[in-house]
């Protein structure tokens, strides 16, 4: 299995690196000693949670919270960057001079500014105008910033479609919106899975910037987690773990859609 | 049933040359006739048919089928497209649905019709084309004549009161030309009115009510297939003709 090798690979990179710079430490008479049995409780511990809930239960811990919240968002931001990027792309290719201009400008603004600088704009300016939350601002924040490279992928799957596709579902009586969707987008999303799926695990990884609005992201718990303990090595392995196994779900589960979409090839 | 009147068709090119598809093309095809359309490529032939179900705008003229003006901008084209079925030189069938859902997706999605009525025709189409057996396979692992023969059957599965055929057989193997062109021999012979792109003279002997020979996007002569055989008038007509017999 291909997915299961690679992922096995990246999970030994990772332990050479851990080694290499424990031996690092451990050789240059740096001290550090290791805190590594800390970590467990911030994932999950057992106990009381408050004095009105007395009974001892499993709870999360502070960076499996943060972990959620990650997944969350991220979920959330796809969802929308999907159906963003689907009608920008498509709107780039309308026949609509003022459609394609704003879908163009829609694109070149949001590629060509930091997402750092967009969630605060969204959070701060948008956001206080509409009473967002931090989490709706920086969804909104994602969703419009990934939305945009969508939208170019999109445009070029459905450009990469042969014309005649849409000739022969045209001289079937389709309108042009049932050609796309029956027709034209099924394939092209088949197409850009691979691109698509590069983008996604971009955007997991770019959520962690939407720590500075104070969401309790797993980036923004890691940092808590390290200014009230220290164990700063321990806590940014872990965290920069628990984005791998995100991000390489993501991409085992787009492997495996494509293989599935693959019987009709 | 389908009457063209002064149709001019123009399209630039890249580097920013007019091409002149068709010139003042004017012709009138009756119900049940099938009309071959034979010329070198480039003549316009297939323009025309392009023209007919407007994938192409015609730049000045008429066309008028079963009484509508279609050319005017007001028609549901869509409308008009249900009734006139085209099969391509490349097929053009959808790679992500299987042989049956080709057939069953135009008839659910524009004619409205239930799942099971779609599938009982696409069923008899199928079975008229004689490709049943391949229903849940999907097209990239059928011949070109098989595909060929489904996207008749696509075509067929609208109920259309025209079929236009551009160049069905140019991008075949030899071995699966015949296959194809029975599908249209039948079809032909059951009165359907047809409008064939086509090099294939054998089949315009066969059943063809007219050919019509185009050169540079205006008719240079037209007959029956045995006037072209025997005694064809022009002189560019021989030489194409000498071309491809």
């Amino acid at each position: 299995m291909k997915f299961s090798r690679r992922s096995l690979i990246t999970l030994v990179v990772l332990g050479v690196i851990a080694a290499s710079l424990y031996y690092f430490f451990s050789t240059r008479g740096v001290t550090y000693i290791w805190h590594w049995e800390k970590i467990p409780e911030m994932l999950f511990y057992h106990g009381s949670k408050s004095p009105e809930d007395p009974t001892p239960r499993l709870h999360m811990g502070i960076l499996m919270i943060g972990f959620m919240l990650t997944l969350k968002i991220s979920i959330f931001s796809i969802f929308f960057a999907i159906i963003i990027g689907t009608i920008v792309g498509i709107a780039r290719l309308s026949d609509e001079p003022v459609t394609r201009a704003l879908s163009i400008s829609y694109v070149e603004l949001i590629r060509n500014t930091p997402l750092l600088v967009q969630i605060y704009i969204i959070y701060f300016f948008v956001g206080s105008l509409l009473r967002l939350s931090a989490f709706t601002a920086g969804t909104a924040a994602l969703s419009i910033f990934a939305g945009a490279y969508v939208g170019e992928i999109v445009r070029a799957g459905i450009q990469s479609i042969h014309r005649g596709q849409m000739e022969a579902a045209r001289s079937l009586g389709m309108s042009y919106a049932k050609a796309m969707r029956y027709v034209i987008l099924p394939q092209a999303f088949k197409r850009i899975i691979p691109p698509l799926a590069g983008q996604f695990i971009s955007l997991i990884k770019d959520s962690s910037l939407v720590s500075v609005i104070a969401l309790a992201d797993l980036m923004f718990q890691g940092q808590q987690a390290v200014a009230r303990t220290y164990y700063a090595f321990e806590i940014y392995f872990t965290v920069a773990f628990l984005y791998l196994v995100m991000t390489a779900s993501l991409s085992m589960a787009t492997q495996y859609i494509e293989r599935r979409l693959a019987i009709s090839d | 049933m389908i009457r063209a009147v002064k149709v001019c068709k123009t399209f630039k090119t890249t580097d920013r040359r007019e091409v002149k598809a068709l010139v003042n093309f004017s012709t009138h095809i009756k119900k049940g006739e099938v009309v071959v359309i034979i010329g070198p490529s480039g003549s316009g032939k297939s323009t025309f048919l392009r023209c007919l179900n407007r994938l192409e705008e015609i730049d000045s003229g008429e066309i008028i089928i079963d009484g509508v003006r279609i050319t005017d901008k007001k028609v549901d084209i869509n409308k008009i497209r249900e009734d006139i079925g085209m099969v391509f030189q490349l097929f053009n069938l959808f790679p992500h649905k299987t042989v049956l859902e080709n057939v069953t997706l135009a008839q659910m999605i524009v004619r409205k019709r239930k799942k099971k009525e779609a599938v009982d025709t696409a069923r008899d189409l199928l079975h008229k084309v004689g490709i049943l057996e391949k229903e849940n396979v999907y097209p990239s692992q059928l011949s070109g004549g098989q595909q060929q023969r489904v996207a008749i059957a696509r075509a067929l599965a609208m109920h259309p009161k025209i079929m236009m055929f551009d160049e069905a057989t140019s991008a075949l193997d030899p071995e699966m030309i015949g296959e194809v062109l029975d599908v249209m021999k039948k079809l032909a012979r059951e009165g359907m009115t047809m409008v064939v792109v086509t090099h294939e003279m054998g089949f315009a002997r066969e059943v063809s009510d007219r050919v019509i020979f185009m050169d540079a996007g205006q008719i240079v002569e037209e007959g029956t297939a045995e006037h072209f055989f025997t005694n064809p008038a022009h002189e560019r007509t021989k030489v194409f003709l000498s071309q491809i017999l």
